[in-house]
């Protein structure tokens, strides 16, 4: 089957997401928490395959890659409901289950040590399907795990495949509340730097954002993980839906990347997601509201329905690089045009001066067994030039921990960093070349843009 | 004296010649009365001469050439019938005459003077025949045109002939229109088998042969059911408006069709334009059965309808067109049945809009995957095989494999020998005219009616269709496989060109696939869920198609405004939008091959600026022609390709149309 995916879940973070996505994917394709194909959902004709495989027995299994450092999220997978849909040679714990301490250089000097044996994994998965297209690597930035053993596979992956597309759903750390891990800027920007490098796509899933949805627009105090998870694994699911339900067009995952990803270094993107819902939402509400293809695009460029959340910067006029909006359930194909006409006349999104942008519009059928009270949703997939601020964020909080030269000797223990910091220096002047990329991709001269000039 | 005018009367003397005889008359009244009795007389004779030639007898003794049929066989019939007033007349007086001797010449006179009239009208309807030739439905439309007249005889006469006549219509259209069976040895119906040559007399369709893409709603149309009849427009009746000729039309064709066994037509159908003599015996074959269910009850509500309408008091137009209503309402109905409930004509139109217009995105990923080296090279003999093995493949590799629609379709790559070059379709250079791209052709196994729909000229649009779409989403991928490499190279200028090409390909299939195919289909789709007639449906479809290829460039419904080198109409790309089109997609293919090939080098970069040169020249051409041709009447199509290309304004500002592009999309 061409166009395969494989998913590798990294970390705490990674493997919870990952699990609420293989959730979400089950109930949209009609396949038990077993595996096995309901007998409602035997004659569907939405592709399966991409994400999943059938083993011997009929069996629909995972194209899922389960590693972490620590036994805890594992083991709660492995107790749940969805035990047996997951290949058992895929789950991957490290034998001391130690962890990584929340420590990105523990994380990677694992990842190095492991790494035969996660390649071995990879190698098999990879061999078992027909044409392999890339890989999705979902983890967190500020962990140990996901950051620095993520960061280390995100390095060797593209040397390994390297013709093969990986997208990463990366979670940024939610800077509005004091952290329990101190090293998170840290942890971040070394990851930063391989995300920057060595990935092709990066979704930018915000916790800040995340959080700031769930109690402003789904009024829930203290959202928990699991509620922000289902936020998390509805744009996943959503972001992949024309892969998984074909149709004319965006049937693999370059064709959604390549139109939005113009340069090679500004590859991450935001997402926002319209209407919002959670989950008591559906149930006391069962209305059915009516919404227009127009409604939802404008939607979707509102700020506040974007899941990640941007520091207006009054400095630089910033702007869209490209826009993909993926939009499920039963539309008039003719509305889209005056909806991208209605939005060009209002102006509601302002793009790059140095190059050919719009708007795309994917249309794509959504799941027959999944009922929502929503008759049309949208995922906005965007590459704004603000997204900047983020990582100038994640600068900042860097630059703070580094002055004070603060929690430096939990890094120095391992290897990498026993002779010097370098590498630190290294990675920050990567990711503010990153925001300087931007910002210039904001303005007209970006054309003549190099990052040597930049550094003056 | 009066004997001689009696027996010339009775058309037993010679009247023609100018009487000599002067001397015996009584006086010179008398001399004026025999000169106009004879008067009468000459005209009878005219008649009776016409009628003896028209009879049943000259028809069948073939004296005469066949120039006189049916029609003229109960034209003289009729005025037989209507003589015999006359000769009763003649009868009668010459009764008087013997009975008394008395009687002058003005007595046999004031019985005959009546019939000067009827006279005067017959032999004017005679001689116009002679003159002008009429036969079949052109003496019946002469003779209605008489039936209007103040002379109450005449009038009642013309009536009681032009009952004659019309029963013979009235027949011919009640086999044709209930059995298909098309009885006409003299050629005198308005319907006829056609012969190719036929469609030049054929007023309806527009007569030059440069605007015949405007006419292609009427073309489909019309040879939708071309089952070897046309209509002969200068027979048809001037009280039957050509509107409801066609329906005559069409409901003997649709019943004829209903007669074919699926098998014979699919052999038939390969044989272009079958004799009259084939088509019209088929039904006569082993499907009577079928023909007969269309009707079901209705049969001789209809045949009694039909002959009502025999009944000259009765036969009016608006009857007529009432009866040809209900009667086609009927024969569409069965065929919604057949082809859309029997033959699921919703589930074909989903195929054809699956598979021709690629509404499979991942079927025709993976075919491109497998195929496009086949593609690429030049046809040769195993090209056609060797295509649908790939077919086959990428169906199975999306699990359609045991799909019973996928069996349906199949490609051929016609091979033409090298030497041949049989291409005039696209200008380009001979390397790409000969590869597979150009000439692929899929192919589809129709079921039993559904030819009906998809005649061969709706399915050769498709294809042309077809092929755009698969080169579109062909330099689509090669443009998203380059985009890693892109990625890797530190050379902003060839992202930058990357970006271009890869940008306004996306755009231009995001414009047929969503804006044209989508948008027309749901379109039809509602149309068709709204309507339970057939016809209705077919127009509808031949409106989408028409739309579909109109707005994606395939025809030029717009006037060509500058070289015009429309002499050809087949897919050839002469008006400049698809060929400024076409151009661009040779450029992003040339760029991609140039990639594939080698790594970053100077030569390289030379290329690309030559590329990047080219493509600025060419999109400016292109952002050009959209702008002047806004005006025309898919200007609007237009507008929507230029607004997403042009969505952020910067095409325009560096082609400096802005002005003119704001103005277009206001």
């Amino acid at each position: 089957m061409p166009s395969e995916m494989i998913t590798l879940q990294l970390g705490q973070c990674g493997n919870q997401i990952g699990f609420e996505f293989w959730k979400q994917l089950c109930v949209e394709h009609g396949i038990s928490p077993d595996g096995i194909l309901e007998e409602f959902a035997s004659a569907g004709s939405d592709r399966k395959d991409v994400f999943f495989y059938q083993a011997d027995d009929d069996h629909y299994i995972p194209r899922a890659v389960l590693l972490d450092l620590e036994p805890r999220v594992i083991h709660t997978i492995m107790n749940s409901p969805y035990a047996k849909l997951y290949n058992p040679e895929n789950v991957y714990l490290s034998k001391h289950g130690g962890g990584a301490g929340n420590n990105w250089a523990s994380g990677f000097a694992q990842g190095e040590k492991l790494n035969e044996e996660v390649f071995d994994i990879i190698n098999r998965e990879a061999d078992g399907s027909d044409n392999l297209e890339g890989f999705v690597l979902c983890h967190s930035i500020a962990g140990g795990t996901g950051s620095g053993m993520g960061s280390y596979i995100l390095e060797h992956l593209s040397d390994r495949f390297p013709k093969k597309l990986v997208q990463t759903y990366s979670v940024f750390p939610n800077l509005d509340e004091i952290s329990d891990v101190v090293v998170q800027p840290y942890n971040s920007l070394l990851t930063l730097k391989r995300l920057t490098e060595s990935a092709d796509c990066v979704m930018v899933l915000d916790n800040t954002a995340l959080n700031r949805i769930a109690s402003d627009r789904l009024h829930i105090q203290n959202p928990s993980f699991a509620q922000i998870n289902t936020l998390v694994s509805t744009i996943m699911s959503a972001s992949t839906a024309t892969l998984r339900y074909p149709s004319y067009m965006n049937n693999d995952l370059i064709s959604l990347v390549a139109p939005l990803i113009p340069t090679p270094r500004l590859h991450f993107l935001m997402t926002g997601y319209t209407p919002l819902t959670a989950d008591h939402d559906i149930n006391t509400a069962p209305k059915i509201r009516k919404t227009t293809v127009l409604d939802v695009m404008q939607r979707l460029l509102q700020p506040k329905n974007m899941m990640v959340s941007l520091s207006p910067d009054r400095a630089a006029q910033h702007c869209y690089i490209s826009i993909l909006n993926i939009i499920q359930g039963e539309v008039d194909p003719s509305q889209v045009h005056k909806s991208l006409q209605r939005i060009r006349e209002r102006k509601l999104a302002s793009f790059i001066p140095w190059g050919p942008a719009s708007i795309q519009v994917a249309l794509s059928r959504r799941s027959p067994y999944v009922h929502s009270s929503h008759k049309v949703s949208g995922l906005l997939l965007a590459n704004h030039t603000n997204i900047s601020s983020l990582f100038d964020r994640c600068l900042q909080q860097f630059d703070k921990l580094r002055k004070r030269e603060a929690f430096l000797e939990v890094f120095r223990k391992e290897p990498m960093f026993k002779e010097s910091l370098e590498e630190f220096d290294e990675s920050r002047s990567v990711v503010d070349d990153l925001v300087q990329e931007y910002q210039a991709a904001a303005t007209p001269d970006y054309v003549h843009w190099n990052p040597e000039s930049s550094q003056i | 004296m009066i004997h001689d005018a009696l027996l010339v009367l009775w058309d037993c003397s010679q009247a023609t010649r100018k009487d000599p005889v002067v001397g015996p008359f009584a006086n010179d009244g008398d001399s004026e009365m025999y000169g106009r009795i004879c008067e009468i007389a000459r005209s009878h004779h005219k008649i009776q001469n016409f009628v003896e030639a028209t009879s049943f007898h000259a028809r069948k003794s073939y004296s005469r050439p066949r120039n006189h049929g049916m029609y003229a066989q109960a034209l003289s019939e009729g005025i037989t019938e209507v003589l015999q007033s006359y000769k009763k007349t003649l009868l009668e007086v010459e009764g008087l005459i013997i009975g008394n001797h008395k009687y002058t010449l003005s007595f046999v006179y004031s019985y005959v003077e009546k019939y000067r009239g009827l006279f005067n009208t017959l032999s004017r309807i005679i001689s116009t025949i002679k003159e002008r030739r009429l036969v079949g439905c052109q003496i019946l439309s002469l003779t209605h045109q008489h039936i209007l007249n103040g002379n109450e005889m005449v009038h009642e006469a013309i009536v009681k002939i032009f009952a004659n006549i019309n029963k013979v219509f009235v027949n011919q259209l009640c086999s044709w229109l209930l059995y298909g069976e098309f009885k006409d040895p003299y050629g005198e119906f308005f319907i006829c088998a056609s012969e190719k040559e036929e469609e030049a007399s054929d007023t309806f369709l527009s007569s030059p042969t440069t605007d015949h893409d405007k006419s292609l709603v009427v073309t489909l149309q019309d040879t939708a059911l071309d089952c070897g009849y046309n209509l002969k427009t200068n027979m048809i009746p001037y009280f039957v408006p050509l509107s409801l000729a066609q329906e005559i039309l069409f409901i003997g064709k649709t019943v004829i069709l209903f007669g074919f066994d699926p098998s014979k037509l699919k052999r038939h159908s390969s044989a272009p334009g079958p004799s009259s003599s084939m088509v019209s015996l088929q039904p006569f074959g082993s499907s009577d059965a079928r023909r007969f269910t269309i009707w079901e009850e209705n049969e001789a509500e209809f045949h009694e309808k039909l002959q009502s309408l025999k009944n000259p008091q009765e036969f009016e137009v608006c009857n007529l067109r009432n009866v040809v209503r209900e009667i086609k309402e009927c024969v569409t109905k069965h065929l919604w049945t057949v082809a859309v409930e029997e033959a699921q004509l919703m589930h074909e139109l989903q195929l054809m809009k699956d598979f021709f217009l690629l509404g499979r995105g991942e079927l025709f990923q993976e075919l491109l995957r497998l195929s496009s080296h086949i593609l690429d090279n030049p046809v040769t003999r195993t090209s056609t095989r060797d295509m649908n093995h790939a077919f086959q493949l990428a169906a199975r590799a999306v699990y359609l494999g045991n799909n019973p629609d996928i069996e349906k379709f199949s490609f051929e790559l016609p091979y033409v020998k090298p030497n041949v070059s049989n291409n005039s379709s696209i200008g380009d250079d001979s390397s790409s005219a000969s590869d597979g791209w150009s000439c692929i052709v899929l192919k589809y196994q129709l079921k039993w009616p559904l030819q009906l729909i998809f005649t061969p000229e709706v399915l050769a649009r498709y294809n042309d269709m077809f092929r755009l779409l698969l080169r579109v989403k062909h330099t689509q991928r090669d443009l998203h496989r380059l985009w890693k490499t892109c990625k890797q190279s530190n050379s902003f200028e060839m992202c930058q060109l990357h970006n271009k090409l890869t940008f306004l390909v996306d755009n231009l299939q995001h414009y047929l696939q969503a804006d044209v195919l989508e948008s027309n289909y749901s379109r039809l789709l509602r149309a068709a869920r709204g309507t339970g007639d057939f016809d209705q449906l077919r127009l509808r479809h031949h409106q989408f198609l028409h739309h579909v290829l109109s707005q994606s460039f395939l025809i030029a419904s717009m006037p060509s405004s500058s070289d015009s080198d429309a002499g050809d109409v087949t897919q050839s790309p002469s008006s400049p939008v698809p060929r400024c089109v076409l151009e661009l997609l040779q450029l992003c293919r040339s760029y991609c091959r140039e990639h594939e090939a080698r790594a970053d080098t100077p030569a390289q970069s030379y290329c690309r600026r030559g590329r990047a040169g080219r493509y600025n020249v060419l999109v400016k051409q292109l952002m050009e022609l959209l702008v002047s041709l806004r005006s025309s009447e898919s200007g609007v199509f237009l507008s929507r390709l230029l607004m997403r290309l042009d969505y952020n304004r910067w095409l325009s500002g560096e082609a400096r149309l802005t002005h003119s592009v704001t103005n277009m999309l206001r």
